[in-house]
């Protein structure tokens, strides 16, 4: 329990103290919301929606690339060697994605209320859910970050990865336009596309009572994402999420408590060869 | 020899068909300094590596403290400690953070943690860094961060993995003063490997490996007394009478263009030799057998021929 909340403040300090990062994932979502709430006039509130779980999701994502920065750095290594379970550090990287995606999509969130008063919870509840589906999605993502850090064992490949997968994830996804917009080919995809179901739940979540677009859009998401009959309400969105993201946790626990470090370290091999 | 705090036995490590280790042998004293020399590849990090419990031994037996390195992996983390060849540290935190992380690491009280920080920060002299962000160090710096860190669980075992590499000399000398203090004041045993010959001077005891066998084992002393011989390099002006004298008195030499070579293994008999030519030597230089020359002779070459450092 200490090691995963020493991990956890260590992890939130290096994203503190990141500070041209945290200026840029800040800056991001704001250009997002501009740029896509000039095509789609007064749907602000949906746009918001999206683009804040877009960042929980980004969040997520990102606390991994710093575990495999901690991989290449040597960081993981001193860890390896100490009486630490890799689980434990695996669950700390989890917990810190978790925390991380929240803040960051709170704090967009908090800036978005102010910048776009007509979006404001109704509810204290409301706020609550929010943090709780943001901290739920940074989780979940956690599990997929680590998962490609474990499978990719260096920053070039991870980072060639996690662009020609974030990319179409979070574009065919409804974040930023919605799936019915698309053309059915690409609605296709993004059935199939996690992020889907985490941006049609936390519609539900964030909605605005009395906010008719997103009600509408709600509603003709609803009809693109059926599946032979089946209707995927927001809450049958949260199962499919809880369903990939025990997938996404167990596959990277698995693989990252399993990486054979003896082989990750080629130099060795390098020197090895050199002399034979 | 004291209680062996290290045992090798019949220690083997393949990589697929490759034997990178070959069935080595040998024990470490407890408090002793113990030095593993080779070049690149003869086999030392991958020892290093299996005793630190990182990688897997394919055949043998390797205990620290009694404890199986394989099977007890916890506890023999929990006693040992690792400097590797490139830092480990968290660049991104602070030397507190990251001592302070480490002792998370390896349940150090909490009333204990602050004052074991004051302690090894003392011993490697860098209490005024303390709150300075790792990446904001020197080389030298770093490394004697990464000693403390290694020490701050009190570990019965030092594992530095060249330490010293990429190091200017004055910082090496710096480094080694805070690890023979450290021997003196703790009784720790301190395992490492290095490719400078003058470093393994201050072990207690060396072993020499090469493709992945340990060819030579003994002190530093022992080895030059075994493997290497005094040298004495003398140009004369008669070199006729010299080399007459050197063979009536059994000496080995050998003529070089504008000196004699000769083996010292009498003094008495090589004193005599210059006594009766005193007059005719210009110049006269005496070479005391370094571990270099050990390892010259055992391998028939130097230590870093071919190496990559």
């Amino acid at each position: 329990m200490a090691v995963i909340k020493a991990l956890c403040i260590r992890n939130l300090k290096a994203f503190w103290r990141n500070k041209p990062a945290l200026i840029f994932n800040m800056i991001l979502p704001f250009f997002f919301i501009f740029v896509f709430s000039s095509i789609f006039a007064g749907a602000i509130a949906m746009m918001l929606a999206g683009i804040i779980i877009a960042t929980s999701f980004d969040s997520g994502l990102r606390v991994s690339s710093s575990t495999i920065d901690d991989m290449t750095s040597g960081f993981m290594k001193e860890v390896l060697v100490s009486p630490v379970s890799r689980f434990t550090i695996a669950v700390g990287q989890f917990v810190s994605s978790a925390i991380i995606g929240s803040v960051q999509g709170l704090l967009i969130y908090i800036i978005g209320v102010i910048i776009f008063p007509d979006i404001r919870p109704n509810s204290p509840l409301t706020v609550i859910l929010v943090i709780a589906s943001m901290a739920f999605v940074g989780l979940i993502f956690a599990g997929f970050g680590l998962l490609l850090a474990s499978k990719s064992k260096n920053m070039q490949t991870f980072q060639a990865l996690s662009m020609a997968l974030t990319m179409p994830m979070t574009f065919i996804s409804g974040a930023y336009i919605p799936l019915f917009s698309l053309p059915v080919p690409l609605q296709w995809v993004g059935r199939f596309n996690p992020m889907t179901y985490a941006v049609h739940f936390f519609r539900d979540v964030a909605i605005v009572s009395g906010d008719e677009i997103m009600k509408y859009t709600l509603a003709r998401e609803q009809e693109v994402l059926q599946f032979w009959g089946l209707n995927i309400t927001p809450t049958v969105s949260v199962l499919i999420l809880v369903v990939f993201g025990a997938v996404f946790l167990f596959l990277s626990t698995m693989t990252f408590t399993r990486i054979d470090f003896s082989k990750m370290n080629r130099n060795i091999m390098d020197a090895v060869e050199m002399w034979s | 020899m004291t209680r062996p705090i290290i045992q090798v036995k019949n220690f083997t490590k393949r990589y697929g068909s490759f034997e990178a280790v070959k069935n080595i042998s040998f024990d470490v004293a407890e408090g002793s300094i113990f030095a593993f020399l080779g070049p690149n590849g003869a086999g030392k990090s991958t020892t290093i590596n299996t005793l630190c419990t990182i990688f897997e031994k394919t055949e043998g037996q390797l205990l620290i403290d009694g404890k199986d390195v394989s099977r007890e992996k916890n506890a023999v983390r929990q006693s040992i400690g690792v400097v590797f060849q490139d830092s480990t540290l968290d660049k991104k935190m602070t030397i507190e953070e990251n001592l302070k992380m480490h002792c998370v690491f390896y349940k150090v009280p909490r009333a204990e943690i602050e004052e074991r920080i004051n302690f090894v920060l003392d011993l490697v002299d860098l209490k005024e860094w303390r709150r300075k962000p790792v990446s904001a160090l020197s080389g030298g710096m770093t490394r004697r961060v990464e000693i403390a860190r290694g020490l701050i669980h009190y570990p019965k075992v030092l594992f530095l993995d060249e330490p010293t590499t990429g190091l200017d000399p004055q910082t090496r000398n710096h480094v080694w003063e805070y690890v023979l203090r450290l021997q003196k004041e703790k009784n720790i045993t301190i395992f490492l490997t290095t490719h400078y010959m003058d470093e393994a001077e201050h072990a207690d005891d060396v072993a020499i490996m090469d493709h992945g066998k340990i060819i030579a084992h003994d002190s530093p002393f022992g080895l030059k007394k075994q493997y290497t011989k005094d040298r004495a390099y003398i140009t004369t002006s008669n070199a006729p009478k010299f080399e007459d004298l050197l063979t009536q008195q059994g000496l080995n030499f050998e003529k070089r263009e504008r000196y004699h070579r000769v083996d010292v293994e009498d003094n008495a008999k090589f004193l005599y030799v210059l006594s009766e030519c005193r007059v005719d030597i210009t110049d006269m230089e005496l070479r005391k057998g370094t571990l270099n020359d050990v390892f010259l002779d055992i391998t028939g070459r130097e230590i870093r021929e071919g190496g990559n450092a």
